[in-house]
C-alpha cells in the first residue's frame, strides 16, 4: 500500500530531443499534462515541462514566436540530470524528492526502463484516499503523550465506542512531549468516543467541546 | 400563494428508531406533532397514512445483497459476519428488530406524499419521518437504512418519464446518499447546504463534486464553515439555490428539512437559530409556486437537540406547509406534557430570541469564507446547468 506503483500513471507521453518546442506544448495543452520524459533509443534521458518550453519562448503574442515555436527543440530546453522514482518506493519518499527539488513529477523508471510518471496530483490523491476521506465518516484530532502504548490505548476506546476506524494518522512530536493523532471514524456522532477519549486525559482537539 | 397541503403520518412511522440511549430517537417526531395541534396547526387536517415501500421500491437503489442482509438483521438473524461490510450493527446503525419494516415504512411514506403531489391530490405534503438522506446503495450509514427521498424521486422517474426534480437538503449533514444516487443523472438537481465536510461527517460535499457525465452540474455542494450563523447562511442560500432551481426547470420540489445545524445541536457545529427553519422553508416554497405549480414535498432529517430546537423547528415548517401562521408562544398545554419528560427546560417561545444568540467573534471570517465558496458555485457550478 502506499506505494508509488499504487499511484503513478501508467500510459505516459514522451518526447524525443528533436521534438521541436511548438509540438511539445501542443501535446501538453491536448492531452492536459504538464511533465513530459525525454527519451532517446528507449533510455530516459531528460525532463521537460511546459513551464520551461514557456519560459524558453518568445511570449504570446510577439511576432518572433511561431517561428521560434518550430525553431527550439526540446534537446535545448530539458534537464539533464533527471530524478527518478522506482515503483515500489514508497509515495512518501516521491513526494519528498519532488519537494526537495521543487519539481512538480517524477518519471518511474525500473531496470532502465520507464514504466510510468508520478505527479504531484498523484500525492494529493494518495492524501486523500490515505486519511479516508473518500468514505462516510468524522474527523477527530486528539492530543497524547509521545510515549510507547499511546497509540493503542487512543485506538482501544474507538473499540470501547463500537466505532470503526477508517483511518488513522498520528503526527510528528509537537514539541512538548505529546503528538496529534487523527482519526476518521465512521460514526455522524463522535459525542461518545469524544467522552471516553477526555475521561481517560486525551484531549481532544476536534470536535469542540464533545 | 395558496394550495392544498397534506401531513403524512401514522403511528407506525414513529417505530423507526434506535433505543433511549441512541441519538435518533423518534420521540421528537411525537413532540413535534403534539406541538402543532396544541398551536391549533391541524385544525381541518388528518393525518394521511400509507403503504409501506415495497421490496421493488427499495431496489430502484438499494441493491438486493443489501436488503437481504437489512431484513435478515431485522428478524433478529445472528451469525452474519458481513454486516459490518453493510454498515449494519454499528453504534450508528444498530441491527434493532424490525429495522426493516419501519425503514420501509419510512420509505413508503415519503413516496406516498409525492405521488399525491403528483397526482393532484395535495400541492403540498409534509413527513417529517422521512429525510433519511446518508442511506447509500448498499450500505447503511449516519442512522439511515433505506433513503426515502432516493427511492421516492427514482419512482417518480419511472412513474412520469421525463420528469425534472430538484432535491433540496439543508441538513448540517452533506446529503451524500441521495447525491450519489443521482450523480450522473441531469434529470434530477441535488443541492445540499451543510457544515463543511473538512471535519464533519459524511466528509463529502465540496463545491468540487458537481456531479459526473451527463449530471455534470446537477449536483451543487455548498459547504458551510463550522459556526456559521443565520445571516451567512440565508445570505448563501438566496445566492445558490433560487439561481440554480430557475436554471433547471424542476417539475416538483423534495426539500430535506433536517434541523441540526441549530446552534444547541449536539453533533454539528453550526450556529443557525430557529429563524433559518423558518425561513428556507418560506424560500422554497415561493420557489414551488414560481417554476412548478407549487409541488412540494418537506421531509424531516437530522436534528438531535429534540427537546428544545426539532418540536419547534418542524411546527414552523408544518406551518410554512400548511399556510398558516406561527403562534408567538409556546402552548402551555404541550409544555404541561412535555416538561416533565424532559431532561431539560423547555423554551417558552416558538422563536428563538436574538438575543439570545449574539454573533460570535469570528462571524465576519467565517461569513468571508461562505462567501468564497458560494462564489466557486455560482462560477464552477451554476452554469453548467441546462433547462430542458
Amino acid at each position: 500500500m502506499l506505494l508509488v506503483q499504487d499511484s503513478m500513471s501508467r500510459e505516459v507521453v514522451t518526447l524525443t530531443p528533436e521534438t521541436t518546442a511548438a509540438e511539445a506544448l501542443k501535446l501538453c495543452r491536448e492531452r492536459g499534462i504538464r511533465h513530459l520524459p525525454v527519451m532517446q533509443d528507449d533510455r530516459l534521458v531528460g525532463m521537460v515541462s511546459d513551464r520551461d518550453l514557456r519560459s524558453a519562448t518568445p511570449a504570446l503574442g510577439d511576432p518572433a514566436r511561431a517561428a521560434a515555436l518550430e525553431e527550439i527543440v526540446v534537446s535545448g530546453v530539458m534537464s539533464w540530470e533527471v530524478a527518478t522514482a522506482h515503483p515500489e518506493d514508497p509515495i512518501e519518499m516521491a513526494a519528498n524528492a519532488m519537494r526537495e527539488r521543487g519539481i512538480g513529477s517524477l518519471p518511474v523508471v525500473e531496470n532502465g526502463r520507464l514504466v510510468g510518471i508520478i505527479t504531484s496530483s498523484d500525492v494529493m490523491e494518495a492524501l486523500v484516499r490515505l486519511v479516508g476521506a473518500h468514505e462516510p465518516g468524522s474527523r477527530i484530532e486528539v492530543s497524547m503523550p509521545d510515549r510507547p502504548g499511546s497509540l493503542a490505548e487512543v485506538a482501544a476506546l474507538f473499540r470501547d465506542a463500537d466505532v470503526n476506524v477508517v483511518s488513522a494518522l498520528a503526527g510528528p512530536s509537537t514539541g512538548d512531549d505529546r503528538r496529534v493523532a487523527v482519526f476518521r471514524a465512521a460514526t455522524i456522532d463522535p459525542a461518545p468516543v469524544v467522552r471516553l477519549l477526555e475521561e481517560a486525559g486525551y484531549p481532544v482537539l476536534w470536535p469542540p467541546g464533545g | 400563494m395558496s394550495g392544498k397541503s397534506a401531513l403524512v403520518h401514522d403511528r407506525g412511522l414513529e417505530e423507526y428508531g434506535f433505543g433511549d440511549d441512541h441519538p435518533f430517537n423518534p420521540v421528537r417526531i411525537r413532540m413535534t406533532l403534539e406541538l402543532c395541534e396544541a398551536a391549533g396547526l391541524l385544525d381541518g387536517y388528518e393525518f394521511t397514512a400509507t403503504e409501506p415501500a415495497t421490496e421493488e421500491d427499495l431496489l430502484t437503489v438499494h441493491s438486493l445483497n443489501y436488503v437481504r442482509r437489512v431484513q435478515q438483521a431485522s428478524a433478529g438473524g445472528g451469525g452474519l459476519e458481513d454486516l459490518a461490510h453493510y454498515g449494519i450493527g454499528t453504534a450508528d446503525n444498530p441491527a434493532v428488530p424490525g429495522v426493516h419494516e419501519a425503514g420501509a415504512r419510512v420509505v413508503g411514506a415519503v413516496l406516498g406524499a409525492c405521488r399525491m403531489v403528483m397526482s393532484g391530490g395535495a400541492d403540498h405534503a409534509m413527513c417529517v419521518s422521512g429525510g433519511l438522506h446518508h442511506a447509500l446503495r448498499s450500505k447503511a450509514s449516519g442512522f439511515c437504512f433505506y433513503n426515502d427521498a432516493g427511492v421516492a424521486i427514482a419512482r417518480m422517474k419511472q412513474e412520469h418519464p421525463g420528469i425534472r426534480v430538484a432535491y433540496v437538503d439543508t441538513d448540517a449533514h452533506h446529503g451524500d446518499g441521495v447525491q450519489w444516487m443521482f450523480y450522473d443523472d441531469p434529470e434530477v438537481l441535488t443541492v445540499s447546504m451543510h457544515e463543511s465536510g473538512r471535519y464533519l461527517f459524511p466528509g463529502t460535499g465540496g463545491v468540487e463534486e458537481r456531479g459526473r457525465g451527463n449530471g455534470l452540474g446537477y449536483s451543487v455542494n455548498v459547504p458551510l464553515e463550522p459556526f456559521t450563523d443565520d445571516a451567512s447562511w440565508l445570505e448563501c442560500f438566496d445566492e445558490v439555490v433560487p439561481e440554480a432551481l430557475r436554471s433547471f426547470g424542476p417539475d416538483i420540489i423534495l426539500s430535506q428539512n433536517g434541523c441540526d445545524g441549530h446552534r444547541l445541536d449536539p453533533l454539528t457545529h453550526l450556529a443557525a437559530t430557529t429563524r433559518i427553519y423558518e425561513e428556507i422553508p418560506r424560500r422554497v416554497h415561493g420557489l414551488a409556486h414560481e417554476l412548478c405549480g407549487g409541488r412540494w414535498i418537506a421531509t424531516g432529517g437530522g436534528g438531535y437537540d429534540i427537546q428544545r430546537v426539532v418540536p419547534r423547528a418542524w411546527t414552523a415548517l408544518w406551518a410554512v406547509v400548511s399556510h398558516k401562521e406561527l403562534p408567538e408562544k409556546v402552548p402551555e398545554a404541550w409544555l404541561e406534557r412535555w416538561s416533565p419528560k424532559s431532561p431539560i427546560a423547555l423554551p417558552r417561545l416558538m422563536r428563538d430570541d436574538p438575543a439570545d444568540y449574539p454573533a460570535g467573534p469570528r462571524a465576519p471570517e467565517i461569513k468571508e469564507r461562505n462567501r468564497r465558496a458560494v462564489e466557486e458555485v455560482r462560477r464552477s457550478v451554476l452554469p453548467l446547468i441546462q433547462p430542458r
